[in-house]
């Protein structure tokens, strides 16, 4: 009896440690055990349901036992609904997704994110990680978008100088047809001109080019697309290359830069919490998302940009890199993203963005 | 029974309300006071919250563009939404049947998507606007559909409905009589809409207008999407702001600003009681079922027809032919030939989404069985202020108002801290019982007035004929004053439909997986740029709203005669 | 015996405002009492303080020796208990209901047997001359046949005592003479006990067996039709419970139960009634009913000249306009008059004087 008890239990050991990826750590198992147990990992996520599908059915076929509950909110949805959950102790996400990268960094310094070390985690570039808590998931660059349509060849500008430049040549040719975040309404929006000004100095020049033309600021990428689309405005500053990708697909008006000089480069950020009820799921869908096999998916089925290096495809790292090098700039995921949170600094930085963006006095 | 001073069903009844009411509130209320979130240990106490607003140049520009908006809003809605409503239910105006779903539209239309549909149809590249530039040969567009005029006009336009809905109900139930002295005298149908029929609903009217008034602070995405291009702020789009203007979201600052828009409108609850009182002519159902004919138009049907064309046309037309127009084309704008990018590809994407179709269901789902809760709900309020004068009704009055003075966007996380931070609702938090409890206390002034009126026109003799024949209260509200405002009961079923159908930003921290609804998914895929799909999902909505909604009014009229 | 209802010293009051102010009185078993008076005189409140419609804030009021309400001992049953039948002046007929429904809600509510409910509402019915109506509608009926569904309504459960608040004022002419003349006879034929609210007077004398004179909130006489129409105790009764003759003039000469009073160009005698007593020169007026005042062959004591401005012809009797000097003068005659200066007599004992 004994003999086949140890047989069974060799068994089931076998049958268990054929789930777990390659490559990973033996008590992996342990926690794959242990998510089974828990059964369902919910997620906070600025990334809508519709893009996440193929990655959820992906998910739910590698691991069948574990429910994942996908509440698809934007980024202040995400971080209001998770520090009042919090705050009161009640159910909230196991794991947060957003691709506001200031306050998922102030969440994680504020000591809400589970240290967990993935076996994932050497694959990724050092500034897609933080404390081995705050993991960077995708590899986005920010473009300008401009109107196939209507736009000549000179028009469109390959670098930020160009764009600063082409605004200034022709002036009236681009009145109000210029467009880019609100940065007081989108903290998105906010964060890439902040880091603009970090990278070029010259930024401000390129701000106070857009303020003359009476750029048309706006508070999501997706009307801004539209309006580029439907010829309203002609250019836009500062757009999620992921979205404007997708819509290119579709809609030939819309042409996309990577500026040559610089591209800026954001990542979702995604931590587990400390406080998560079910943290070994939580630890699974983590992991997913960071494996070859999740990235591949995110690549070719889920209309985002993945971030490791060795997942091949157009909308990948490696193939950013190909094409840009080293004008690709990264957001760093770390405690300099909080600098800019202090309401003092932001303050003072939105005042100079007002005098020189908007025109105001 | 000896008559007692205390009746306990209506004591429970206003206990929940003023809970309901007060519990968000009174957290709003206490977050302004505060420096940080309140349930954050390092906070003080103070008003540097109203300090900073007060300073905020912006802030000050929101709130005169928003009193500007309220105003013009009702200024607009209230005559157009009155003689409409004259029209449509006093008179022989051909055609009403069908066109009474299509009135409705706007009410449950998404405000985002409305400004999308306008957008499409009359922004600087849309569809009429390049029309009318080639065929009066003009270079530049002949209106600017984001000056904050066309947006006040926009808004006025749309809320017509709102203000149709009350004062039809009133007028519905008037005896044909006093129209028919009038045209006797020698009065014109426009002038016996003037000088008899629409006096005799004043209390709708000015009802409609304070509600309507209220509204213009809380409008949103349609000034989101009209504003945002000349940078035209209002409260609600100020509030978003401050969702980010200092890094993480200040609740302090929102909530200072919507403790200062309750201090707005809370004197207007009272102006507008005031003027209630002095108006004591409401039509009663009496003893005696008075007769009503419609007032034949006769040769001002076609003016009339025409006013109304208009409006549907403004209103209506425009904006859902730029949606429609959009979910079938792949792209639009200048320089686009419309035939070479129609497609039905949106609506394949749409189809396939199996999250859209949930959302539509749970969306009918939420809309019919909870608004028919909803309604129960407010009919017993508007028992507990039925019939009595005293100091409760009053604070009933007040209480029923406030909650739309706080806009969406920090109403939904007001009921979320209520849901978290009180022990005996927390197991709910999760259920679609908050969603539904978040809706209709947020939408109770509303809802309530078609309640209220409908009770109003109640004569009081037919309740005491019931007292003296043997019934207690009770009884005789079963057996008398519920069946006599059944049709109140439906009107507010219906307005309850159709708001939760396109109600989004109360909800929004209390839903999840498995519950989302067309708003949310509208908004949703609107955050993802799928422009597209979210005009495709928007058409099927409306489709299946108006046919809904067609039904619904032919069963009513059925029901009526 | 116990009256079927006794009202004690009943104030009413909204606010500050008092409505009635102490009204006591008395309903014996059988009988019909009308409370009378003008608009405001608090006849209506007093019927719905005792139907238990409105609060009252002083005094008690039994039905059948159950005391409904009693200030002192802090006593107000509600509506429901006091099983008493209310007809309505609209008649507040339910239009959701049909005739049948609104006679038989009372016996539905007192858990009365399917069957018997049928019996006895059809009972009221055919007594009513209603008995094909019994699915109609009420908009669907005429007024009288409201009035009739809402009597039906009020008796069908046999209440002790049945209000009626101005039964007739809905009805146009022709139908309120037969309508108070049936309606007595129902009372009367069924045994019932009523009150009846009504502010014309002569419904009032034809229907009841006692009348309620209200003025301000109480009660000005009160007395059986004959006492109230043909010894008024003041002024204010006498005006309102016949068609009259006004002099208005000054007290001239004073006798035990007489009392001369003139005018410019006239003088005459007349009874003093009530308890006022008058001195020489008080302004009196003397009040004559129209019936009473006859024609003379020529001059007479209480006889006075008087010319003829109009004569108005009612079909059963003439009623003649006459000028002296300031004073306008009516009189009733079966026949046209031929002469224009007439002689009019104003028989002394017929001639009430009160001040005025």
């Amino acid at each position: 009896m004994k003999k086949f008890a140890i047989a069974l239990t060799c068994c089931l050991n076998f049958t268990v440690q054929a789930q777990i990826p390659a490559g990973y750590p033996a008590d992996y198992a342990a926690t794959v055990a242990a998510a089974e147990k828990e059964g369902k990992v919910v997620v906070y996520s600025s990334t809508d349901s519709t893009s996440t599908k193929p990655l959820l059915a992906d998910f739910q076929a590698l691991y069948p036992k574990i429910k994942v509950e996908y509440h698809d909110m934007n980024t202040t949805e995400i971080y209001s609904r998770f520090i009042s959950e919090n705050a009161a102790n009640a159910g909230t996400a196991d794991v947060l997704w957003s691709s506001s990268m200031d306050l998922q960094v102030k969440l994680v310094s504020d000591g809400n994110a589970l240290t967990y070390v993935s076996p994932e985690a050497g694959k990724l570039p050092d500034w897609a990680l933080w404390k081995n808590e705050a993991y960077g998931t995708t590899f986005e660059p920010i473009v300008f978008v401009y109107n196939k349509r209507l736009l000549q060849a000179d028009e469109i500008p390959l670098t930020h100088a160009d764009f600063t430049r082409i605004l200034g040549a022709k002036a009236d040719r681009f009145r109000n047809k210029v467009n880019s975040y609100d940065v007081e309404k989108s903290g998105l929006g906010f964060m890439l001109v902040t880091q603009d000004a970090m990278v070029s100095p010259a930024y401000w020049d390129l701000a106070k080019a857009m303020g003359a033309v009476s750029s048309r600021y706006q508070s999501s990428t997706g009307t801004m697309m539209e309006r580029i689309s439907s010829g309203e405005n002609l250019l836009g500053y500062n757009l999620l290359g992921a979205y404007a990708f997708v819509k290119a697909k579709k809609d030939p008006a819309i042409g996309i830069v990577y500026p040559k000089d610089y591209t800026l480069v954001i990542s979702r950020v995604m931590f587990v919490a400390k406080k998560a009820r079910n943290p070994n799921a939580a630890k699974l869908w983590l992991d997913y998302i960071l494996s070859r096999r999740g990235q591949t998916v995110m690549a070719n089925q889920a209309d985002l940009f993945a971030l490791r290096a060795d997942v091949e495809g157009e909308t990948t790292a490696a193939g950013l890199t190909k094409q840009l090098g080293a004008a690709l700039k990264p957001v760093r995921i770390g405690p300099e993203l909080l600098n800019m949170l202090d309401p003092a600094k932001r303050l003072e930085f939105l005042k100079q963005w007002q005098q020189t963006a908007v025109g105001k006095k | 029974m000896t008559r007692t001073a205390v009746d306990p069903a209506r004591s429970l009844t206003i206990l929940l309300t003023a809970a309901a009411v007060l519990l968000p509130l009174g957290l709003v209320a206490w977050q302004s006071l505060l420096s940080a979130p309140f349930f954050m240990p390092d906070k003080s106490i103070g008003l540097d919250a109203f300090r900073f607003i007060f300073d905020d140049a912006d802030f000050a520009g929101a709130f005169k563009n928003s009193l500007l908006l309220a105003c013009g809003m009702a200024i607009i809605a209230v005559p157009l939404g009155g003689v409409l409503a004259f029209l449509m239910v006093r008179t022989d105006l051909p055609g009403r049947t069908l066109i009474e779903p299509l009135v409705m539209v706007p009410i449950f239309l998404s405000p985002l998507v409305l400004g999308f549909g306008y957008v499409v149809a009359t922004g600087p590249v849309g569809f009429y606007t390049l029309w009318a530039q080639s065929l009066l040969g003009l270079s530049e567009a002949p209106w600017n559909v984001y000056a904050y005029s066309s947006i006040v006009v926009i808004a006025g336009l749309t809320h017509v409905p709102h203000v149709y809905l009350y004062t039809s109900t009133a007028l519905r139930s008037l005896p044909s009589d006093l129209e028919e002295a009038a045209r006797c005298a020698g009065a014109k149908p426009w002038q016996v809409a003037l000088h008899v029929s629409l006096p005799m609903v004043l209390p709708a009217l000015l009802y409609a207008g304070v509600l309507v008034f209220f509204l213009g602070f809380e409008v949103f995405g349609l000034v989101l999407v009209l504003g945002d291009p000349e940078g035209h702020l209002v409260l609600p789009t100020y509030l978003y702001k401050l969702t980010n203007k200092l890094g993480t979201p200040s609740y302090h600052l929102m909530a200072a600003v919507a403790v200062c828009i309750v201090g707005v409108t809370l004197p207007l609850v009272m102006l507008q009681r005031l003027l209630l009182k002095s108006a004591n002519k409401y039509a009663s159902i009496g003893g005696k079922g008075g007769r009503q004919r419609p007032l034949p138009l006769g040769a001002w049907r076609w003016p009339a027809a025409g006013v109304i064309a208009a409006w549907l046309a403004f209103s209506i037309f425009v904006p859902l032919s730029g949606l429609i127009l959009r979910s079938f084309v792949s792209g639009w704008g200048e320089g686009v030939h419309l035939l070479e990018v129609l497609t039905v590809e949106h609506f394949r994407d749409v189809a396939d989404s199996q999250t859209a179709l949930n959302a539509i269901v749970n969306t009918v789902l939420i809309g019919v069985v909870g608004g028919a809760l909803t309604v129960a709900c407010y009919a017993a309020i508007g028992l507990a202020a039925h019939r009595r004068n005293d100091g409760w009704t009053r604070l009933l009055d007040y209480l029923v108002m406030l909650p739309r003075a706080v806009p969406g966007l920090l109403a939904g996380l007001a009921f979320l801290w209520v849901f978290l931070f009180f022990p005996p609702l927390a197991p709910l938090r999760t259920t679609i019982f908050s969603v539904w409890l978040a809706y209709s206390v947020v939408w109770l002034a509303y809802g309530m007035r078609l309640v209220s009126s409908a009770l109003l026109q109640v004569a009081p003799e037919l309740e005491e004929a019931a007292r003296i024949s043997g019934a207690n209260r009770a009884r005789s509200t079963r057996d008398v004053t519920l069946p006599l405002i059944r049709y109140g009961l439906l009107g507010s079923w219906l307005l309850m439909f159709l708001i939760f159908e396109r109600e989004y930003s109360t909800g929004v921290y209390l839903l999840g997986p498995g519950t989302e609804v067309v708003g949310s998914m509208l908004v949703s895929l609107w955050g993802s740029g799928a422009l597209d799909q979210v005009a495709a999902l928007a058409v099927i909505n409306v489709a299946l709203v108006c046919v809904g909604l067609g039904l619904a009014l032919r069963f009513g009229i059925n029901l009526r005669h | 015996m116990t009256p079927v209802l006794r009202v004690d010293e009943l104030h009413l009051a909204y606010g500050r405002t008092p409505i009635l102010k102490g009204v006591s009185f008395e309903l014996t078993q059988g009988a019909v009492i009308s409370l009378l008076g003008a608009s405001g005189s608090g006849k209506t409140t007093l019927l719905r303080a005792i139907a238990g419609l409105e609060s009252p804030t002083g005094g008690h009021i039994r039905i059948n020796d159950r005391t409904v309400y009693d200030q002192a001992q802090g006593i107000e049953l509600l509506p429901e208990s006091r099983n008493l039948g209310l007809v309505f002046q609209s008649y507040a007929l339910w239009p959701h209901r049909n005739v049948f429904d609104n006679i038989a809600y009372g016996l539905k509510l007192r858990q009365v047997s399917t069957g018997e409910i049928r019996l006895r509402v059809e009972q009221v019915l055919r007594q009513l001359g209603l008995a094909d109506l019994a699915g109609r509608l009420p908009h669907q009926l005429s007024g009288g046949q409201q009035q009739r569904v809402a009597l039906g309504r009020a008796l069908v459960y046999n209440p002790p005592l049945i209000l009626l608040d101005e039964p007739l004022s809905n009805l146009d002419a022709k139908l309120r003479e037969e309508a108070r003349a049936w309606l007595r006879e129902l009372i009367v034929t069924l045994g019932l006990t009523a009150l009846v609210v009504t502010h014309d007077q002569s419904e009032a004398m034809a229907m009841s067996d006692q009348i309620l004179l209200l003025s301000e909130g109480r009660i000005e006489q009160q007395g059986t039709p004959q006492e109230m129409y043909a010894a008024p105790q003041s002024l204010y009764a006498a005006e309102f419970m016949g068609s009259n003759n006004r002099l208005a003039g000054v007290v001239a000469e004073i006798t035990p139960g007489r009392a001369r009073i003139e005018g410019l160009g006239w003088s005459v005698w007349g009874a003093t009634t009530g308890k006022s007593a008058f001195t020489h020169g008080d302004h009196a007026v003397g009040l004559i009913r129209l019936e009473r005042v006859g024609l003379a062959p020529g001059p007479g004591p209480n006889v006075l000249a008087a010319r003829l401005s109009t004569s108005m012809y009612l079909g059963d009797h003439w009623e003649h306009l006459f000028q002296l000097g300031e004073i306008t003068l009516r009189a009733l005659s079966s026949n046209p008059l031929a002469e224009k200066d007439c002689w009019l007599a104003l028989p002394e004992n017929q001639l009430w004087v009160f001040k005025s």
